[in-house]
């Protein structure tokens, strides 16, 4: 009963974290798409801006994705502190 | 069952207890504090090297390098900041991703349990963004007065005091929650990197030495590993160093928000 119980639960857990990881991977690429279509208007505008846009671009994809290595890191957190028997 | 690295699941802190009892201020993830050491002394080491070796006229690389950084902290301070920016921002701030650089670094060399990144450890990076918070609202009182910082907490200015009051809990929600995203955006990553390396050592645990097919499987998750290595430390590490730079510098500018800066001073030069 016991052990039935615990499974139940990480399989639950396993689940959530997919769907977490699914939705944040929806949301950064679309994130990581945005900041690029901004950067090629941009670069496509003002050639000799391409650098300093270049730069922008980075950091922004380091945001974006910094979400996603958020949700990735607790789930798995969350999934290791739940899996414990 | 042959193993790529000999490394613990992450996210397992072997602890230390130092007081006796087993309270919850008692107890350290001894393997963060080692790394965190390493980190400072290499920090410490390079930056007093600098320092010892200054020289004016053709300065030396690290020296070139060093200038470089700072000047463009600097800058960056009084951009975002005012030119009356204290003198603690940018010293704070060039610390700040100067340290987190190195320890992020660190990662590049096959690190065994005791010593990893410490930023893949909550604690770390916790302490570092409430360290921020606090001078920040230190930095806001200062600036604005008490009651000026505490009227700031009902912003937007200039509506009804109704919807004044109906803002509080947001303003400061978006105040609490500055050290927390802090946190989590580089423990998020740095983790996430060594849970990486983790899974593709598993994967060619599970692979290598089970015969002539597996074998030759077993190159793909090196050939991964290589690859998010450099990814990982050099990009990543990187650009989540300069993220929480930037956004230290960004949180004072915007605890003083709407202050004038006095104009008379000289203007940022490069």
């Amino acid at each position: 009963m016991q052990t039935q119980a615990h499974a139940l639960i990480l399989m639950g857990a396993l689940i959530a974290a997919g769907l977490a990881l699914g939705g944040g991977a929806i949301g950064a690429a679309i994130g990581d798409g945005l900041a690029g279509n901004a950067t090629i208007q941009g670069v496509a505008r003002q050639p000799e801006a391409q650098g300093r846009l270049q730069v922008i671009m980075f950091l922004i994809v380091g945001l974006v994705e910094a979400m996603y290595f958020i949700n990735l890191a607790l789930g798995f957190y969350f999934i290791t502190s739940i899996g414990k028997p | 069952m042959i193993q790529l690295l000999a490394e613990a699941a992450p996210g397992n802190h072997p602890t230390i207890t130092i007081c006796g009892g087993s309270g919850y201020l008692c107890t350290y993830n001894y393997d963060t504090l080692i790394s965190t050491a390493i980190a400072v002394v290499i920090t410490l080491a390079l930056g007093l090297w600098v320092a010892a070796t200054l020289r004016r006229g053709t300065p030396r690389k690290l020296q070139m390098l060093f200038e470089l950084f700072l000047g463009y902290v600097r800058n960056l301070s009084r951009e975002t900041v005012g030119n009356d920016v204290p003198a603690f921002v940018m010293p704070l701030a060039a610390t700040i991703g100067f340290f987190i650089l190195v320890s992020n670094w660190m990662d590049f060399f096959p690190l065994a349990q005791p010593v990893e990144p410490p930023a893949a450890d909550l604690n770390f990076t916790l302490a570092m963004g409430l360290v921020v918070f606090v001078l920040v609202q230190a930095y806001a009182i200062r600036v604005r007065g008490l009651g000026g910082y505490l009227k700031h907490y009902t912003r937007p200015e200039g509506m009804n005091p109704i919807i004044r009051t109906l803002f509080i809990p947001l303003n400061i929600i978006e105040e609490v929650v500055k050290p927390v995203t802090l946190a989590l955006r580089l423990f998020g990553n740095v983790f996430a990197g060594i849970l990486m390396v983790y899974l593709l050592g598993l994967w060619f645990g599970a692979f290598a030495g089970n015969g002539p097919v597996d074998s030759a499987l077993a190159a793909l998750p090196v050939v991964f590993l290589i690859v998010w290595k450099a990814f990982d430390v050099f990009f990543i590490g990187t650009i989540q160093a300069f993220i929480f730079m930037l956004l230290t510098v960004i949180y004072f500018g915007m605890a003083r928000e709407g202050v004038e800066a006095p104009e008379q001073l000289e203007p940022a030069h490069a």
